[in-house]
């Protein structure tokens, strides 16, 4: 405390407050974008200007969306289950008495327009959802009925109203507004949305493109899982044999390993590939899992770990007639938990955050990991920022839950790993 | 020590035979030579005790088999092996009647054994293996290896891609290394002020180091959209691209004020500074923890000395803490140079072609394109090999140079 003399002046505090507000601000805009956008719609994203609060966020849509989903479906997911309609309500400004806007499912030919070509179909047992607009007082009511036996679990619309005639109010927000020759064009991705259907619209349409989502998020976990587990186990093994046993060739051999770390990581991609194509190791998990099994970086700090221990314990645990075995198990591994937390988190984080060497050895989409996924629908998603934001919260919210529950072991860990 | 480089020889021979470079009898020779040396070595330890001899033989004869099943035909040979290890692991009653030097050995071996088996395999055989690689003819796995000599590093050499590949990993590593230990040092200080929030400032400026690459790199993409992005958006730039970007930085900001440089002093692109922007704002947090553990190793008593003294808090850090906090930051500019060579994610999810004209193409990227997109394994060898050869004397020059510098005490 008596240290901080010079730096308690007023002025000071508030610039070092400045200096490091505005530097977390920098850190976690970012992240807050990501957050945002993943909750934009479409044109909400495309717009000139950034959008802080996207529709989706507004509480006043979520009692809309709710009552819809319920309407179809269920109140929290919404969809169009057999023989049940769902009915939006629209206001517009400037309409004559008698006019009704045209209404139509797009990609399916319903329309309201009866001499639209497609009209004929319009009863036919391939689309069984039946759109039709009445007025009700001022208002119009868009109906939307499935007259089958299917479910859809969406219900998308598109009404195309005069460039004169503007809409004043409508039970649901559209998701987009645009103008062409034909007139004003409001969309809904999905009318029937429900609660979370219409808040998560872009996790659930980014997991409804990425039907391999799951496969990854398995793919990621056992493979992390994996080289914590195994890693954990050969590398404090060695590391117990190097600070606690005095071996024939021992130094000679931790000479040896140190020595391995001045070859680069990326000298080491191209034979790895040579051998694990040799193995037949290629789209499998031994591939992803066991070239990262052994490291020398987890033998050192483990190493450290062991060496801090007093020697005295083990000294009397021999007398006591514990041998080398029974020494590791039972007094080196308890003694060491931070040490092995600390390693766990780097290899857990380094195999799931890797993108190159996955990239390098998967080919079946089935075999891929999260971070490849996410790189792929990276070059697939183009301008629909809105649901590749929402896939890569995805997959970073698993770590990200993890970090923020244990925090300080996660940071202790971190920072430890300097000290040595 | 001769038992380890027969041990050595016997699996640098295995894993060229597996990956299909000499035919597979001669595995035999250095096989027995291993075996025989184990047994022997085992024999000489403990002349004492025929048990020794026998347990030391039976492993040696196990594990060595083991290796030759493992590397003649598929991994899961390993699963008795490992089966083999954890039997021996319930010896340990038995092992306390061996004479103590031998017990040691026995254990000692028995449990780096596993971790050495996946170092010499992954780690050290593949060294020598991509530098025998390197002087292959157009090596692609499935064809006969034909050998090319000093080919690929000919190719090298006047290779334009290449050099423009070592130049953009060069900008990178000054870019982000001692740009990025400076921001960190500068925040790493502030928060030892007996700062108020400790906990969430160090919460908010790790975020995003635990965040996978590739996720962060999208969203910095979407940022720097040039249309829609956040950046322009702040910054009322509209329409300026960044990631695709080829002019030199100092161009780019000599222009504003319409001066023309020479093509030596540009620089490095813009976008390849976009990426370096992004890499600093991810690697930071870790720095700033290692930072703060080091700023907490400084003993207090430095700081009351001189506040005695009447120094100032600028003179404070910059003769106390700036200098006792070296040896972390010698850690962080080594471990930081070795990860700043080998960046890749960023690049590739932010510029997948590598930028116009290879501008943001790193030396990773570039032995990516060629090794894996162009399955030119040969070349790409050639290419490690040279990185291999450049980081080893960077590293020494970098201890050569830093590490005087590094003050433990005053």
């Amino acid at each position: 405390m008596k240290r901080k003399r010079s730096l308690s002046t007023w002025v000071a505090r508030v610039t070092l407050y400045t200096v490091l507000l505005l530097g977390a601000v920098g850190m976690i805009v970012p992240f807050v974008w990501m957050l945002i956008t993943s909750f934009q719609s479409r044109q909400e994203s495309l717009s000139s200007t950034p959008i802080w609060s996207p529709q989706r966020l507004n509480p006043a849509n979520w009692g809309a969306a709710t009552n819809l989903g319920s309407q179809g479906g269920s109140s929290l997911w919404g969809g169009l289950e057999a023989h049940k309609t769902v009915k939006l309500e629209l206001q517009f400004q400037n309409a004559p008495a008698d006019w009704k806007p045209l209404a139509e499912i797009p990609d399916s030919g319903q329309s309201t327009d009866t001499s639209n070509m497609f009209s004929a179909t319009s009863n036919s047992s391939v689309e069984s959802r039946v759109i039709a607009v009445s007025t009700v007082g001022k208002s119009q009511v868009v109906t939307i009925t499935n007259s089958g036996s299917s479910y859809f679990d969406n219900v998308p619309l598109r009404i195309i109203i005069p460039q004169n005639i503007e809409l004043f109010s409508s039970s649901l927000f559209p998701d987009s507004r645009s103008r062409t020759d034909a007139g004003t064009v409001l969309e809904w991705n999905n009318i029937s949305p429900g609660l979370l259907g219409y808040v998560l619209e872009n996790y659930r349409s980014a997991l409804k493109t990425q039907t391999l989502f799951g496969r990854y998020f398995l793919n990621s976990l056992i493979t992390a899982l994996s080289q914590v587990v195994f890693g954990l186990m050969v590398c404090s093994m060695a590391a117990f044999a190097f600070a606690r046993i005095e071996f024939r060739g021992r130094d000679d051999l931790f000479a040896l390993i140190l020595s391995s770390l001045v070859i680069p990581g990326e000298m080491l991609l191209v034979p790895n590939f040579v051998t694990v194509f040799r193995f037949g190791w290629t789209d499998s998990y031994p591939g992803l899992i066991v070239p990262w099994i052994s490291s020398v970086f987890g033998i050192f700090l483990l190493r450290q770990f062991f060496l801090a221990l007093p020697a005295e314990l083990f000294e009397a645990a021999r007398i006591d007639g514990a041998g080398y075995g029974t020494q590791f198990v039972r007094l080196g591994l308890p003694l060491a938990v931070p040490g092995l937390v600390t390693y766990g988190i780097f290899a857990f984080l380094g195999s799931w955050n890797s993108l190159l060497w996955p990239l390098i050895i998967t080919n079946k989409p089935e075999m891929r990991t999260l971070q490849v996924g996410l790189q792929a629908f990276i070059g697939e998603a183009g301008v629909n920022y809105g649901q590749l934001m929402a896939a890569s919260i995805m997959v970073i919210a698993p770590i990200m839950l993890g970090f923020l529950i244990a925090q300080k072991q996660f940071i202790a860990g971190v920072a430890r790993s300097g000290l040595k | 020590m001769y038992l380890l480089f027969s041990g050595f020889a016997l699996l640098g021979t295995g894993l060229l035979t597996a990956t299909g470079f000499i035919p597979n009898l001669s595995l035999i020779v250095p096989a027995l030579i291993f075996a025989s040396l184990v047994v022997h070595c085992a024999a000489k330890l403990s002349s004492s005790s025929w048990r020794v001899v026998w347990q030391a033989s039976g492993l040696s004869a196990v594990l060595s088999g083991l290796i030759v099943a493992f590397l003649l035909s598929s991994w899961w040979t390993l699963l008795p092996g490992a089966l083999s290890i954890l039997a021996v692991f319930s010896l340990n009653l038995n092992t306390r009647a061996l004479p103590k030097g031998a017990e040691a050995t026995l254990w000692g071996w028995m449990l780096v054994f596993p971790a050495l088996l996946g170092l010499i395999v992954w780690h050290f055989a593949p060294a020598v293996y991509a530098f025998a690689m390197s002087f292959l003819h157009d090596y692609k796995i499935i064809n006969q290896p034909v050998w090319g000599g000093f080919e690929n590093y000919l190719a090298l050499i006047v290779d334009p891609n290449f050099w423009k590949s070592l130049l953009n990993s060069f900008w990178y590593v000054v870019g982000t290394v001692p740009i990025g230990i400076l921001i960190a040092t500068l925040i790493a200080i502030l928060l030892n002020e007996n700062v108020r929030g400790l906990g969430l400032f160090r919460t908010i400026y790790f975020l995003p180091y635990i965040t996978a690459l590739t996720a962060a790199a999208a969203v910095w993409k979407w940022i720097y959209n040039p249309e829609f992005g956040l950046l322009n958006a702040i910054l009322r730039t509209p329409g300026f691209t960044w990631l695709d970007n080829p002019n030199g930085i100092f161009q780019s900001l000599a222009s504003l004020f319409h001066l023309e440089l020479p093509s030596v002093l540009q620089g490095p692109s813009v976008a390849l500074c976009s990426v370096m922007v992004m890499s600093i704002w991810h690697q930071l947090g870790y720095s700033v923890v290692i930072l703060l553990a080091g700023l907490q190793t400084i003993p207090k008593e430095y700081y009351e000395a001189a506040s005695l003294d009447g120094a100032t808090w600028w003179d404070m850090v910059r003769f106390i803490t700036w200098r006792l906090l070296s040896p972390t930051t010698f850690f962080l500019a080594v471990t930081g140079l070795i990860a700043a060579f080998q960046v890749f994610t960023q690049i590739l999810v932010l510029t997948p072609t590598g930028g116009v004209l290879g501008d943001t193409t790193t030396i990773v990227k570039y032995l990516y394109d060629k090794g894996f997109r162009d399955n030119n394994y040969s070349y790409a060898s050639a290419m490690a090999f040279a990185l291999f050869v450049l980081v080893v004397i960077l590293s020494l020059l970098q201890n050569r140079v830093l590490a005087k510098r590094v003050t433990y005490e005053i």
